[in-house]
């Protein structure tokens, strides 16, 4: 059985779940200790405990230590399930996380799935359910995953309960991914979603957000949003390339001004722009696994952000794949993945 | 691989009470302010298997709310919605007595469930009433505070506290609690410190009740067993906590026949009947605000127990010969030495009105039921004599130990119970010499005592009312009891009735067979009356239910 130390790394739930994902896959069981144990609250808190068990339902696997506070966990895969499943967070955790881990055993199940989420789609600290839409996911198309995302309804923090569908075929044939160059900057655009808030706020934010990357204002749109439980905003900005969309988004909090969330979204983008690598920093982390599990590829990007680093060594762990980082200029690494 | 498991904690269930004020809010806006019951379902590490939220029926709409809201946040656990009609929330009484129930009727299962009672919602009344509960254990989990949450932590869930009742530093307040229980306990036994473990329960259950429930309390109990001085006490005590402000009133039931027995109770107009001159109270008029206590209430005629009933039901009543309706708002005590169910059977007790009484029933064990309380009746009885005859009362301590010795045995049968000890005591205290009571003294009432407990002596019938001949056999027997002959029907009617005084079977034995057990070593009691009881197809559960 596979030992793993969740003090590697950020020492956060990230480990957890690439490695509940990777054992789906792998049929290997694996046990994770000290998990969060230099966390305020260590152990297994709500979303991690939902994380589990979601996995385990998906392949029906055997687990111990699923228990709130629980630093050690043992988890033993079976078959995976193709179909319909459902799962729901709460505390308005993130569901795009969850995904992210059900997603490479889905990949690999006998039949077509539906996934049906429940909770945080616009989180401050995980992916936004747009960015899977607009830049993980097609990316991922390109090497021959058919995943079709759906947002019935936004969940923003506190009261979560947002709702996404997904669709995912098995993999049947992967592709070799190759991303070095971005291409030229084709289009620009930003959007200011709010609910149950004054629409000042988005239009504050997309005043910054316009002059900061000269957007003008037919590529700026406030969007209402009616189908969310709570309150909540999103500012999104998509940085449209030849080869790739790259998102930033940007999550209102309470107590924090419409032009701070804006100007730290500008100064994200700005980040990109003034980079010329295509993969982004989050984008990096997510593409590992995939690329692992099917063909392998390459890709330029920044430097590799402790997130990254933590990912490719469990990655390693589990299927031996060969992972290279180089740096190939002062700002540009090239990771190339050999399963 | 060592593989180091915690153990899997147990499900959580945490009982909130919807708060009209702090809980509130409606549309989106409402997850602008921090709700203390949503905001439980919000905490990361607090993983709530099931949620039971108490509501007052006018907040309906909010209670549903709030509950949706808890579903989504925390999708693991289940939501319970429960009302509770509160006319007064600020009613201390009303408050304590509404979340007593919950506590009384809920299915607590601790084996497999922990228990989170939540404080912060509701009013001060209701927080005093959850903690007074949790500490007397009749909630058995922990209270659970929140807090809003900081200001550097603007639209988070806030904090929560889990506070242990049982640990060391709640000691100082616990103690002052249980001291103040403590009070009532004894005062509710006279002060008599009894040892007998049943028959401490049982007070402490009566203090719970008397303390919590309006609802009639039923005292069963042989007779002499202190049923009157019990219900004096309740009544007593409910005077002290400001629960009653009218007064006792205690009537026998056995002395109450005919006409005289409706016009006492319920009152009569003038000329209601011949020599009705004027017009008449009534005990239950007397008892409004107060105790109404009946004893011997299976003594009471059918027609009195029908309007018995509905005067309790409803609060109202017509005396005799008047088409005005009386209203009397008392709590009901009863006391009765005969076993009410067989009543019902035999068609002499209304069943509902049996229903409406024994919602709280309270069996008072005989003397000998409790050997190891003589010792401090003895004492007190002591005390009381003294009192009575104004010089100080001792025993030496032969005398007390031959009094004792023949006290506990079971050949001593104390047919009248605590009235008996009472008269024996008095009797000793009387005669003795300087109050100090002797050995000799001892055995004459010893012998006093025999006489008078003998089957031959007609000078104290063993009861007021005791059960008419052949009542048990028939009863549970049925039909078959006209096939026995005579000779076998008396003996069985006396096994059977001293095994309905008794709680089991063993002490049924040692009762029945005391003489040819002083002469022999060891014998089994218990199984030569079971072999005897099968002879009839009888066996002692049969026996001991009060239905047969």
């Amino acid at each position: 059985m596979l030992q793993l130390d969740g003090r590697n790394g950020e020492g956060g739930g990230q480990i957890l779940r690439t490695a509940l994902a990777l054992s789906l896959i792998t049929g290997q069981p694996f046990h994770l200790g000290s998990i969060r144990a230099r966390r305020r609250t260590p152990g297994l808190m709500r979303q991690h405990l939902t994380a589990v068990q979601a996995a385990a339902a998906v392949g029906q696997a055997s687990v111990e230590g699923a228990a709130l506070g629980s630093t050690e966990l043992t988890f033993r895969p079976g078959p995976i399930q193709a179909g319909e499943h459902r799962f729901a967070i709460g505390t308005a955790g993130s569901v795009t996380l969850l995904f992210q881990a059900l997603l490479p055993a889905l990949l690999r199940a006998p039949g077509p799935s539906t996934l049906h989420l429940e909770g945080g789609t616009h989180n401050p600290m995980a992916p936004t359910f747009d960015f899977l839409a607009r830049v993980f996911l097609p990316q991922l198309r390109r090497i021959g995953v058919d995943v079709r995302a759906e947002l019935r309804s936004w969940g923003f923090y506190p009261a979560g309960g947002g709702q996404l569908v997904f669709h995912v075929e098995p993999w049947k044939e992967p592709g070799y991914y190759d991303l070095r160059e971005r291409g030229s900057l084709r289009e620009q655009w930003a959007v200011a979603a709010f609910a149950g808030i004054p629409y000042a706020v988005a239009e504050r934010e997309l005043e910054v957000v316009g002059r900061g990357l000269s957007i003008g204002p037919a590529a700026r749109k406030p969007l209402l949003v009616r189908n969310s439980r709570g309150p909540g905003n999103a500012l999104l900005i998509g940085l449209v390339h030849e080869h790739i969309e790259e998102l930033i988004t940007a999550i209102g909090e309470k107590g924090k001004a419409a032009e701070q969330v804006a100007q730290e979204a500008v100064e994200e983008a700005r980040g990109y722009l003034e980079h010329e690598a295509p993969v982004g920093e989050y984008l990096a982390d997510q593409l590992l696994l995939p690329l692992a599990l099917g063909r392998g590829g390459v890709f330029r990007t920044g430097a590799p952000s402790l997130h990254t680093r933590t990912q490719i060594e469990t990655i390693q762990q589990f299927l031996g794949a060969a992972i290279r980082s180089e740096a190939i200029s002062e700002r540009v690494w090239e990771i190339e993945v050999r399963p | 691989m060592a593989l180091v498991s915690p153990q899997t904690p147990l499900p959580r269930v945490v009982f909130s009470i919807l708060g009209p004020n702090l809980d509130q809010g409606r549309g989106i806006a409402r997850w602008e302010r921090w709700r203390p019951t949503v905001a439980l379902a919000r905490h990361d590490d607090l993983l709530l298997h099931r949620m039971e939220l108490l509501y007052q029926p006018s907040f309906a709409e909010l209670a549903r709310l709030v509950a949706d809201d808890v579903r989504h946040l925390a999708p693991e656990a289940e939501v319970r919605l429960h009302p509770v009609e509160l006319r007064d929330p600020w009613d201390f009484e009303e408050v304590y007595g509404a979340l007593h129930d919950v506590c009384r009727s809920y299915p607590f299962a601790p084996e497999r469930e922990e228990y989170l009672v939540h404080i912060t919602t509701g009013t001060h009344v209701a927080q005093i009433c959850l903690f007074l509960l949790t500490e007397s254990r009749h909630f058995p989990g922990r209270l659970l505070q929140t807090s809003p949450p900081r200001r550097e932590q603007l639209g988070g869930p806030g904090t929560y506290a889990i506070i242990d009742l049982d640990l060391s530093r709640y000691d100082r307040l616990a103690s002052r609690f249980q001291a103040e229980q403590r009070e009532n306990l004894a005062f509710l036994k006279s002060g008599i410190d009894t040892r007998n473990e049943a028959f401490n329960r049982l007070i402490e259950r009566i203090e719970l009740v008397a303390g919590a429930s309006r609802a009639p309390l039923l005292l069963e109990g042989p007779t002499g067993a202190g049923k009157s001085q019990l219900a004096r006490r309740i009544f007593e005590l409910k005077k002290a906590r400001r629960q009653v402000q009218g007064e006792l009133v205690d009537v026998n039931c056995a002395t109450l026949r005919g006409d005289t027995a409706m016009a006492t109770l319920f009152g009569h107009a003038r000329g209601a009947f011949t020599g009705a001159t004027g017009e008449r109270q009534g005990l239950l008029r007397k008892a409004d605000g107060g105790v109404l206590f009946l004893d011997e209430i299976g003594e009471l005629g059918l027609d009195e127990q029908a309007m018995l009933l509905r005067a309790i039901e409803e609060k109202i009543f017509y005396p005799m010969g008047s088409d005005r309706e009386v209203r009397s708002d008392f709590l009901l005590l009863a006391g009765t030495n005969r076993d009410l169910g067989a009543r019902v059977a035999q068609g002499k007790f209304r069943e509902d009105l049996l229903a409406r009484i024994h919602l709280w029933k309270f069996r008072l064990p005989g003397l000998r039921e409790r050997p190891e309380d003589i010792e401090p009746n003895l004492r007190f009885e002591l005390e009381r004599a003294g009192q009575g005859l104004g010089v100080h009362v001792t025993m030496s301590r032969e005398a007390r130990e031959r009094y004792l010795a023949f006290a506990v045995d079971p050949s001593s049968r104390w047919s009248a119970n605590f009235r008996d000890l009472n008269a024996s005591v008095l009797r000793m205290a009387t005669l003795a010499r300087g109050g100090r009571i002797s050995e000799d003294d001892v055995r004459e009432e010893i012998d006093r005592l025999k006489d008078s407990w003998a089957p031959t002596s007609e000078a104290h019938p063993p009861t007021p009312a005791p059960a008419p001949a052949g009542d048990l056999v028939s009863l549970l027997l049925g039909a078959e009891a006209s096939a026995l002959d005579r000779f076998d029907r008396v003996q069985l009617e006396d096994v059977l009735r001293v095994c309905r005084s008794t709680s089991s079977l063993s002490a049924a034995g040692r009762i029945l067979f005391a003489s040819s057990r002083e002469k022999k070593a060891s014998s089994n009691d218990a199984d030569r009356l079971r072999k005897y009881l099968a002879r009839f197809g009888l066996s002692w559960q049969q026996i001991a239910s009060p239905t047969g």
